[in-house]
């Protein structure tokens, strides 16, 4: 339940854009990109362009455990 | 033909020795005569042949993952020995140069693999070799940021998809990339299908990215008068090809449209003749064209291009011997 809800927050990690820069948890967003933005974001990032289509990956999955393990 | 003319060479049996080179091992399958083996060794012939032919102009025309599979280094080598005097590629194989030159890399896997796990890791498949997503991403970041410094360099001129690729080559470090040492030795690099691999979402970023009417503008038909230009100012023509598809063909009608045809050919492919398809078409075939002359020097060797060119690479190196230089063509 609570991994589902997490999935539908707006962030990276639920967008189909996405892709790996440094996995799980940086990515390279191209519509940052194509405005001559930095496109190197936090998979716990979203741009304007969001839209709420999961892309089915480990990406948030991984993030979250590196992020639960930053944190102990 | 007598009876006797079909019973003139016996099969002479491969010896192998523990300390043989490449090229004797070559020399073996020569003797054998027979099956693969034999055409390798002809295609070892073949290529000498056409390298040491001073009037000769070689292509090289490549399809097929070769690049990521690990040909990229015996590719760059010929090029800077100057052994090859023009490369007709695919654009992917160039695209997969780029993204080792740009620091990422190929890794060994395994076809026997949960796809779908593959891809909930953005992790890229090519039968037994893995590429990660980021190195394909970081090398997309690199080009189209040379290709927004090409475009404002280059002030709305049309590019040729080799002068894409210097233009490429002359901003790279890494001095084993192809494109890097074409770029040095003045090889050109022609991307027939340029469109049809990574360079496609490359320049579509680079559009987004550039003001209205600024973006880089590529036309494949400019390296046409290119190649021909190169093949009329040639006494002779050779091509290698590996695999076939775009690359083949792209040299192999120049070579009908300039009328000369080509004098050496050596194919290497697993592709059949019997589906109609050009990868596996024979060479016989292409003389009915008029793309290979009915003397050629020429053989097709079916076999995995990954095993046989750099054998026949090998085998060719040590006939030439450290000394030897060829200055190119044409």
């Amino acid at each position: 339940m609570s991994k589902k809800s997490g999935r539908m927050e707006k962030i990276c990690g639920n967008c189909r854009y996405h892709n790996a820069y440094e996995y799980p948890d940086r990515v390279f967003c191209f519509a940052k990109f194509g405005e001559r933005e930095n496109p190197v974001v936090s998979i716990f990032y979203c741009c304007d362009e969001w839209e709420n289509q999961l892309q089915d990956c480990f990406c948030l999955e991984d993030a979250m455990k590196k992020k639960g393990k930053k944190t102990k | 033909m007598k009876r006797k003319d079909f019973l003139n060479t016996p099969v002479v049996h491969i010896q192998i020795k523990p300390d043989m080179t490449v090229n004797q091992l070559i020399q073996q399958f020569k003797n054998s005569g027979s099956f693969g083996a034999g055409r390798l060794a002809t295609a070892c012939d073949v290529f000498e042949n056409m390298v040491r032919d001073e009037k000769c102009t070689v292509f090289l025309a490549l399809a097929g993952a070769m690049v990521p599979a690990g040909l990229r280094a015996t590719i760059a080598d010929l090029i800077r020995k100057r052994l090859i005097d023009a490369l007709v590629s695919t654009g992917a194989n160039m695209v997969h140069d780029l993204v080792e030159a740009l620091g990422g890399h190929h890794y060994q896997g395994h076809w026997l693999i949960d796809d779908y796990q593959l891809y909930k890791y953005h992790i890229y498949r090519i039968y037994d070799v893995f590429v990660p997503e980021e190195d394909f991403v970081k090398a997309d970041e690199a080009l189209v940021k040379m290709f927004d410094e090409i475009a404002t360099k280059k002030e709305g001129k049309t590019l040729s998809t080799n002068e894409i690729m210097w233009e490429v080559g002359r901003r790279l470090k890494d001095p084993k990339s192809i494109v890097r040492s074409a770029y040095e030795a003045k090889v050109p690099i022609f991307l027939p299908a340029m469109r049809d691999s990574e360079f496609a979402y490359i320049h579509r970023v680079h559009s987004v990215r550039s003001k209205e009417g600024k973006a880089l503008t590529i036309s494949a038909f400019l390296e046409v008068p290119e190649m021909l230009r190169i093949m009329e100012q040639s006494e002779r023509l050779g091509v290698v090809i590996l695999g076939g598809g775009v690359p083949r063909n792209s040299v192999q009608h120049a070579a009908l449209m300039t009328g000369k045809g080509l004098d050496y050919v050596v194919i290497i492919t697993t592709d059949r003749p019997e589906p109609g398809g050009l990868s596996g078409s024979t060479i016989e075939e292409t003389i009915s064209w008029g793309k290979t002359k009915r003397k050629a020097d020429k053989t097709m060797v079916i076999s995995d291009s990954l095993i046989a060119f750099p054998l026949m690479v090998a085998a060719v190196f040590e006939r030439l011997g450290k000394d030897f230089h060829r200055k190119g063509n044409p």
